[in-house]
């Protein structure tokens, strides 16, 4: 997702230390066929190899992973307060 | 934080919140708005339109000072094809003179104004911080009433009423046990990429004047088997285009929000009114799609719910509606406030000033709209093909005579049939795009 990295740029985030978005069950993600998460992200947080990995660094916080995800796996929270993404324009 | 105690805490300082604490502290009550955000709108990418009429009844006069970038006189649904566009438009220069009828906005700089306005009238606004957590009180056996809330660094913050102006998520009104667990049913996703063109060149581009702007909705494409819509925006010197579509959809369609983005970009039509814009920023957000039947509990002992969190979404208004449900109630807090009482039996009020509104009505209206939708994934895509296909033989000048073509026309017309049975689902199809 090379343009993906080219757009992203164009956003601004401010990186906590810390990851705000978890999953439940690692194992949940095996069993997953389908793994949608990898898709409908608008910035492609997640991915898979071996096992959900888990950019939390590109969130925008779209709010759409803890509802799309249909094993409801996904445990978002906000990050703290002045992190995350922010526009200016 | 050193003031522990406040008349009034608000959770979100987007149009709701922002709204609800003008109207507190207009009543001379003490009101703490509380944003996660570096400043209120710094969290926000939207198109977007705010609509004039709600907005003045609660700001009388409000774009002599507020930051509004061009009055909306054009507004176009375009049923997209592949190469082709059949569109409804509607142009009103009067719309470009006061009172006016629709503004965009750059919600940076809206929400901005808009805390700046309730920190004006007294409201204290506290940026960088999450509320995590509500705190509640024991007041029977079952019963509970909430007091306060907890912020990220653990402290915690009292008042005798709480609203929960949180937006779309609202893992907070969930958390106080106010409304069932949000689905991807129940959500629209919607992507937007935000670029800057100088005002001129947007001017003849869309044959609009100085300050005036329009907006262009198109359904059909890049969508087939989701009910999807697209949205040019234009603001002073920046276009905002806009794709989404249900979530639940987008789940099962394995769509992808930045390659619809980037699809939707290579449609001729669109391409060409982008062309020579530089990118500037790319942002994603949902929108509650529950309608009537998903509406949380609008008030509980000590606590009450506005805006986006409530699910006040009627068509493309949101940010109106969530200004007005921020008034309602900031005026029964206050209500509440001279009573002494923040109980139910107070609040109810709030209730009674939701349903007696125009758009509580409208969402209730719609009802079976969000049904609809799942029910015909196809329905935008079937109808704008067939509209498309209507079109280019309507405008081609060929040599069959009248009678040939009309009967070429129907054959195009009834072959939607097996998807819209009958006018009644044109209808329902042509409502729940909600464009006008
Ligand atoms: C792409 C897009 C286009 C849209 N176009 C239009 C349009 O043209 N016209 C229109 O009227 N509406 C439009 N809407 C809808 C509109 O954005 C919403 O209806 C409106 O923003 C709702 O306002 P709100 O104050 O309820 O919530 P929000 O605007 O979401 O504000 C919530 C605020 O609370 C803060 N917050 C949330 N939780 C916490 C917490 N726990 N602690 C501290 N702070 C918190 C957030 O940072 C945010 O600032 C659009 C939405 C999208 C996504
Ligand atoms: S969609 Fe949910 S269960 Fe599936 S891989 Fe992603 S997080 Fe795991
Ligand atoms: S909130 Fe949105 S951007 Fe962030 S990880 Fe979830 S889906 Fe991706």
């Amino acid at each position: 997702m090379e343009d993906l990295a080219r757009v992203l740029k164009h956003v601004d985030i401010k990186v906590a230390t810390d990851s705000h978005i978890y999953l439940k069950d690692p194992d949940i993600c095996k069993d997953c066929a389908e793994k949608p998460c990898t898709l409908f992200c608008p910035t492609g947080v997640f991915y898979w190899d071996k096992h959900l990995n888990i950019t939390y660094e590109h969130c925008i916080e779209c709010g759409a992973c803890p509802f799309g995800c249909p094993f409801n796996n996904i445990i978002w929270t906000y990050p703290p307060g002045g992190y995350g993404v922010e526009y200016h324009s | 934080m050193n003031k522990k105690h406040f008349d009034c805490i608000v959770v979100g300082a987007g149009p709701a919140g922002s709204t609800a604490a003008l109207t507190i502290a207009r009543e001379n009550m003490s009101v703490l708005l509380i944003e996660r955000g570096t400043s209120p709108g710094a969290k926000k990418l939207f198109g977007g339109l705010i609509h004039r009429s709600a907005v003045d009844e609660i700001i009388p006069g409000f774009w002599e000072r507020a930051p509004v970038e061009r009055a909306i006189v054009t507004d176009e649904l375009w049923l997209l094809d592949q190469t082709s566009a059949v569109k409804i438009g509607f142009t009103g220069l009067n719309y470009a003179k006061p009172p006016y009828n629709k503004f965009s906005v750059i919600r940076y700089k809206w929400d901005k104004w808009l805390a700046d306005e309730a920190v004006r009238a007294g409201a204290f606004l506290l940026n960088n911080t999450v509320v995590r957590h509500l705190v509640t009180e024991q007041t029977g056996l079952k019963a509970k009433k909430f007091i306060g809330v907890e912020l990220d660094n653990g402290e915690q913050v009292y008042a005798n009423i709480i609203i929960l102006a949180e937006g779309a998520n609202a893992a907070l009104t969930e958390e106080a046990g106010l409304r069932k667990p949000i689905t991807a049913k129940n959500l629209s996703l919607h992507t937007m990429e935000l670029y800057s063109l100088p005002a001129k060149k947007i001017e003849e581009r869309f044959n609009v004047g100085p300050n005036e702007g329009a907006v262009i909705g198109a359904i059909g494409y890049p969508f087939a088997g989701a009910i999807g819509k697209v949205g040019i925006w234009l603001q002073k010197d920046t276009i905002a285009l806009t794709v989404g579509a249900l979530l639940d959809q987008i789940v099962t369609g394995k769509l992808n929000p930045y390659q619809l983005i980037i699809q939707t970009k290579k449609h001729p039509l669109i391409n060409s009114l982008l062309a020579g814009c530089k990118l500037l920023s790319y942002g994603s957000h949902t929108i509650p799609k529950g309608g009537y039947d998903t509406l949380p509990q609008l008030f509980s002992n000590g606590i009450m719910v506005v805006g986006d969190a409530a699910g006040f979404i009627s068509g493309r208004r949101g940010a109106d509606l969530a200004m007005l449900s921020g008034m309602y109630a900031g005026e029964t807090a206050a209500q509440a406030h001279a009573k002494g009482d923040y109980s139910t039996k107070v609040l109810k009020a709030y209730l009674n000033k939701i349903q007696d509104s125009f758009f509580y009505k409208d969402i209730k209206a719609s009802k079976e709209s969000s049904d609809y939708f799942h029910n015909y994934q196809d329905a935008d895509f079937l109808i704008t093909k067939t509209a498309n296909e209507l079109a280019y033989e309507f405008f081609h000048v060929g040599l069959e005579n009248k009678k040939e073509k009309m009967k070429k026309m129907k054959n195009i017309a009834l072959s939607i049939q097996p998807v819209l049975k009958t006018s009644e689902d044109l209808y329902q199809g042509v409502q729940h795009w909600g464009f006008f």
